[in-house]
């Protein structure tokens, strides 16, 4: 009888023997090392085990009798040491074991992070049992894990050691979770699950060093974020185990390499499971592993037999988060997308096609086709005849469209539908009950939607819903093709249902697209900055071009610059650097705006950075000539000079200037202050104009000097500098929290009626100062200079061409 | 082997099981399991309740589980003859569907001097579930820590269940938790929990617990099946996602899905009725099992799990 020896008794030699032993049981003297004190056991039910919804003994896949039974030779709990291939010999801690076949299965070893304090007590990895237990032994009331990896194993290490009792954060260094296997939707409502679940989660979190004395006691973040810890479990990933292949010099890539049979670069040596790398590719899943063990079976019984890999799918082990991934989800030209979210139940769907073929599934919420479409991706089945009703699955019947009203339908009654008069679903859905069945009976019972009017659609939608088919709402244009709702409705269920990220707004809103488009991307983007300036991130990738350049294009592909000049007043250092920076970048035009500044014309993109350096350097900052924001504070001379100034025009502009700069609005925000009623800053034609008389300050609003050109309205009139102050900026917080996307003031007034807008920012003080003081809030984020940040020679590298074609082109 | 498994079948916490459902404006004996307490079987066949009658009315009017302790004096119709049976305590579990009561499922306990074990009615109250009522056996000192506990969501057994929606069977409750109650729940030889969500109208979240002892158990086979159309498609399906048994070890299989349709056996039975059912000595029950419990639970708008147990 011929000797093999099996190194490693984890699930891919588990399974090996198992088709070995039914084929042949005779062919073999087998005997088995392992590093672990114990046989096979089925590692991936380890989490369960973690969380205590099973035990050890039941994830058991051979014991002692089954070896036994077999006449299997258990080397349990004794590492090998050295391959001797020349005499095909194993060497383990108590002596050497011939062979006349070697199979190894060393499997992998988790990752750690190389940050100082590693190696403290109380920080270990996922792996086997003995972590496991390192977990469940740490969970003592009260007691802290931080999590460091939002994938597979991490996710679920998060979710038994909470179970347990502890308080867990997870820390993912990407921008969602589980972000190799689910997009950004998915990842949003997985992380909603975990969150309600009492697991704080904490993205683009990267670990500088894992604190503590003479045990762990907390992990220090690169953003100085720090967070208490009893226990740090790692679980960023894994890397094949091959030390003993390498001491034995056996061809090894990043696993130790085998052939379609498994076998290594010694014909007596196989490998298999997470050790082995086969055509470059490594396992981690173990649907391929137990495909190997066949192959490997086969092999050991000279039997033909070839291993090739197939898809894999994924699936998360914490009950209740229902979610499934298989095949290519990832962008690509010529694939296409199809998308399923019902808000109110928590479900997405996204299949991916590639030509007539399925390519790629995420599900959440609802994975019973997961197997079907796996199917599909598995035999790459055409599925030309099915495209239209695919998403719906094998069982489809009819087929069920998107329900844009399930947003609202979802709300509870609670939530606030008219802000301006504070009026709650329940109390519409009441009025309609008692009889309210329009719109007019609602307004008058309610107050709901009988103000600034923003609302209307809402409301129309909750009656819609509480009347059936009785009633039929009026047909607003929708935001764009990827969505049913109008802006003014995404703007308050943006409000209401506390949506912080753009996939949480598409998720719960139903989105129809996968990411959006041009047209609702920046709108959001801008509605999350103005909704919730703390907690939500910037996306520079949902803006328009020259937000995101910060830099208003040419028609010839060269960008304009413009510095700020606060109030139209410069200095003559400042105009040295700026006639510096002309010279030094050979500037082919150098203009003065109607916005009392200067221009530099036809800029190259790769120029941008330096000459934004250089201009900072004499003091000045970006004009933000390109925003959905403050562009321009116009001034006249005022009392300083004018014979006619009645006050500090100049000084007022200026200081508006540097209250309002660098916040965002859903369109350009224009400013006049003249000195007297003469007005020479032409201050009543902007989007706020201030006229200055001896009595104070008339400031008047919603003007327009373009497509449209309009006088701006009287909004009140006040006697101190600082009333006005706060009184526009409390109007235009006013704006950024109402209007909608790219609407000017002027549109936005029309809208809501200007006596709303009074009573938001003049009659009511209270009012007043809130917003005022949100504006302030918001300013503390987002009042700073894009080209200081952007000028940075680590952030250069971005503004450099592709390639430099003209060259090529010369010659 | 796990914890409940016993070479000799010690008597099971829960003797005597019944469904009452609505009929008419008042809630009639669907099905039930006496054993060998005839008295009581007698007295309970001839019964039915009005809203706010007895203990399954109670369990109706108040949607909400009900656990009656003492039955002397009580508004339990049946009291003299359950004492009679020996019978001391017992739950009542309304199944509603959405606003719809579909049934009350009641259980009853005996011989409790001696027995280990709890049922437990939690309650959310200010964002955590509380012990809203009990019954402990002969487990004091854990009923006492059990009324002072509270979990939040995502945490504990209950916590667990109430995060999930989902009923869940837990191991070695008494070793490895972050709470008191885990180690008193140890001490109490308490060693195997199911859990389960009981859905109720107007949205309070109750969750009960049956925690088993090694020696003394709730039951001896424990099985969750997954049925919401989410996961297993439409038609009428039911997976087993957890489960042991004391005869078996283990009846999960992470690799080979173990399914069953609508009218398919008991389990198909109650997914196709949508109502509990209770079942006596009977071929249709795993060898070595006298009687089966098998509960669903309806969530938005669907039955989403049966728990079922044996003894």
């Amino acid at each position: 009888m011929q000797k093999l020896v099996i190194i490693g008794a984890g699930m891919a030699s588990g399974r090996a023997l198992e088709y070995l032993l039914e084929a042949d049981p005779a062919a073999y003297k087998i005997t088995l090392f392992n590093a672990e004190p114990r046989g096979n056991y089925n590692r991936i039910m380890l989490s369960p085990v973690l969380s205590g919804e099973k035990s050890y003994e039941e994830i058991v896949t051979h014991d002692a009798d089954w070896y036994a039974a077999r006449g299997v030779d258990c080397r349990f709990g004794e590492p090998v040491v050295r391959i001797d291939r020349t005499n095909k010999v194993v060497y383990s801690t108590s002596g050497g074991v011939p062979y006349d076949k070697l199979l190894l299965a060393t499997g992998s070893a988790p990752f750690i992070i190389p940050v100082s304090g590693k190696d403290l007590p109380g920080v270990c990895t996922y792996r086997d049992l003995d972590d496991t237990e390192k977990m469940i032994a740490a969970a003592k009331p009260g007691a802290k894990a931080v999590v460091i990896g939002g994938g597979l194993l991490g996710l679920e290490a998060a979710a038994g050691m909470q179970l347990r009792g502890m308080h867990v954060t997870v820390i993912h260094l990407m921008g969602h979770l589980m972000d190799r296997q689910l997009d950004p939707a998915a990842s949003y409502l997985l992380q909603k699950a975990l969150e309600a679940r009492g697991i704080k989660v904490h993205c683009k979190g990267a670990t500088k060093a894992i604190l503590g004395t003479d045990k762990v006691e907390a992990v220090a973040l690169e953003d100085g974020t720090i967070y208490g810890a009893d226990l740090v479990c790692m679980a960023v990933g894994i890397r094949p185990e091959v030390r003993l292949a390498n001491d034995a010099h056996l061809d090894v890539g990043r696993g130790i390499t085998v052939s379609d049979q498994m076998v290594t670069s010694d014909p007596d040596i196989l490998a298999v499971g997470e050790c082995v790398e086969h055509n470059k590719q490594l396992f981690g899943l173990v649907a391929p592993l137990y495909d190997q063990a066949k192959i490997v079976a086969a092999t050991l019984l000279a039997k033909p037999a070839a291993f090739r890999p197939v898809q894999t799918a994924t699936k998360l082990k914490v009950t209740g988060c229902d979610l499934f991934s298989a095949g290519d989800f990832a962008d690509g030209p010529g694939r296409e997308d199809i998308v399923f979210r019902n808000p109110g139940r928590g479900i997405y769907k996204r299949l991916v096609i590639e030509g007539d073929h399925l390519i790629g599934a995420v599900l959440y919420g609802d994975t019973a086709d997961g197997a079907w479409f796996f199917g599909l991706i598995k035999d790459a089945t055409n599925i030309t005849e099915m495209r239209d009703t695919l998403i719906f699955g094998p069982s489809f019947q009819g087929g069920a469209s998107v329900d844009p009203m399930a947003a609202v339908a979802a709300l509870p009654p609670s939530a606030e539908i008219c802000g301006c008069n504070g009026v709650c679903k329940g109390k519409i859905v009441d009025a309609v009950l008692a009889g309210a069945n329009s719109l007019d009976l609602v307004r008058g019972q309610t107050k709901a939607s009988s103000s600034c009017g923003t609302c209307t659609g809402l409301v129309e939608q909750v009656m819609a819903l509480t009347l059936g088919g009785s009633f039929v709402v009026n047909t607003n244009p929708p935001m764009c093709k990827c969505t049913d709702h109008t802006h003014e409705d995404v703007r308050l269920l943006i409000k209401t249902m506390v949506l912080k990220s753009i996939p949480a707004v598409m998720q719960e809103l139903g989105w129809k697209t996968v990411g959006g488009c041009a047209s609702c991307r920046p709108a959001l983007n801008y509605y999350l900055i103005s909704d919730w300036p703390l907690e939500y991130q910037d996306d520079r990738q949902s803006r328009f071009v020259n937000e995101r350049n910060h830099a208003n294009i040419q028609k010839d592909g060269t960008y304009s610059v413009v510095p700020r000049m606060w109030g139209g007043v410069t200095t003559p250092t400042e105009l040295r650097a700026i006639a510096d920076a002309a010279d030094k970048y050979n500037v082919p035009m150098v203009k003065v705006t109607g916005g009392q500044r200067i221009d530099l014309l036809g800029v190259k993109k790769q120029d941008l950075p330096a000459m934004w350096a250089d201009l900072n350097a004499a003091g000045m900052v970006s004009g933000h000539a390109y925003s959905k924001g403050l562009r321009t504070v116009k001034t006249c001379v005022g009392t300083e000079f004018c014979r006619f100034g009645t006050q500090d025009s100049t000084g007022l502009g200026i200081r508006l200037e540097k209250l309002l700069w660098g916040s965002w609005s859903p369109a350009k925000v224009k400013l006049g202050v003249s000195g007297c009623p003469r007005n020479c800053a032409e201050a009543t034609c902007k989007d706020v104009g201030v006229v200055c008389v001896d009595s104070g300050y008339e400031i008047s609003v919603a003007g327009a000097a373009g497509m449209d050109v309009r006088e701006t309205e009287f909004l009140c009139k006040v006697a101190t500098e600082a009333e006005v102050m706060e009184v526009i900026a409390a109007f235009i917080q006013s704006y950024r929290e109402n209007a909608r996307y790219l609407h000017r003031i002027y549109k936005w007034v029309a809208k809501v009626g200007l006596d709303w807008c009074k009573a938001q920012v003049v009659d009511d003080l209270a009012n007043r100062r809130a917003l005022y003081d949100r504006f302030m809030v918001s300013q503390s984020i987002y009042q700073v200079d894009p080209w200081a940040e952007l000028a940075r020679p680590d952030q250069r590298g971005q503004w450099q061409p592709m390639a430099d074609l003209s060259l090529e082109a010369a010659e | 082997m796990i914890d409940i498994a016993l070479d000799k079948p010690a008597p099971t916490f829960i003797a005597v099981a019944e469904v009452w459902v609505p009929r008419e404006g008042r809630l009639v004996l669907s099905s039930g399991d006496y054993g060998d307490r005839t008295a009581f079987a007698a007295a309970s066949g001839s019964e039915s309740f009005a809203r706010g009658e007895g203990l399954p009315g109670k369990a109706w009017a108040e949607a909400r589980p009900v656990v009656l302790k003492d039955f002397a004096g009580s508004y339990l119709r049946r009291a003299a003859s359950a004492l009679a049976d020996g019978l001391t305590s017992a739950l009542a579990i309304p199944v509603f569907n959405g606003t719809v009561l579909k049934a009350v499922l009641v259980v009853f306990c005996a011989g409790d001097a001696d027995h280990m074990g709890a049922i437990e009615v939690w309650a959310e109250h200010e964002g955590a579930l509380r012990l809203n009522d009990g019954y402990y056996g002969a487990a004091k000192d854990f009923e006492w820590v059990s009324q002072h506990a509270h979990f939040a969501k995502g945490t504990g057994l209950p916590g667990g269940v109430w995060a999930s929606n989902t009923p869940m069977l837990m191991r070695d409750l008494g070793k490895g938790y972050s709470f008191i109650r885990a180690k008193s729940a140890g001490e109490a030889g308490l060693t195997t929990g199911l859990g389960l969500p009981v859905p109720v109208p107007g949205g309070a979240t109750y969750v009960v617990t049956l925690l088993s002892a090694k020696g003394t158990p709730i039951a001896r086979r424990f099985e969750i099946w997954d049925a919401r159309p989410t996961r297993v498609g439409p038609g009428g399906q039911a997976i087993l996602i957890d489960g042991i048994c004391a005869r078996e070890g283990r009846l999960w299989n992470d690799e080979t899905e173990q399914r069953v349709a609508v009218w398919q056996g008991p389990i198909g039975r109650v997914l196709g009725s949508g109502e509990p059912l209770v079942l006596g000595r009977s071929a249709v029950l795993p060898a070595g099992y006298d009687q089966m419990v098998a509960l669903p639970i309806h969530q938005g708008g669907v039955l989403s799990h049966i728990v079922a147990w044996y003894c």
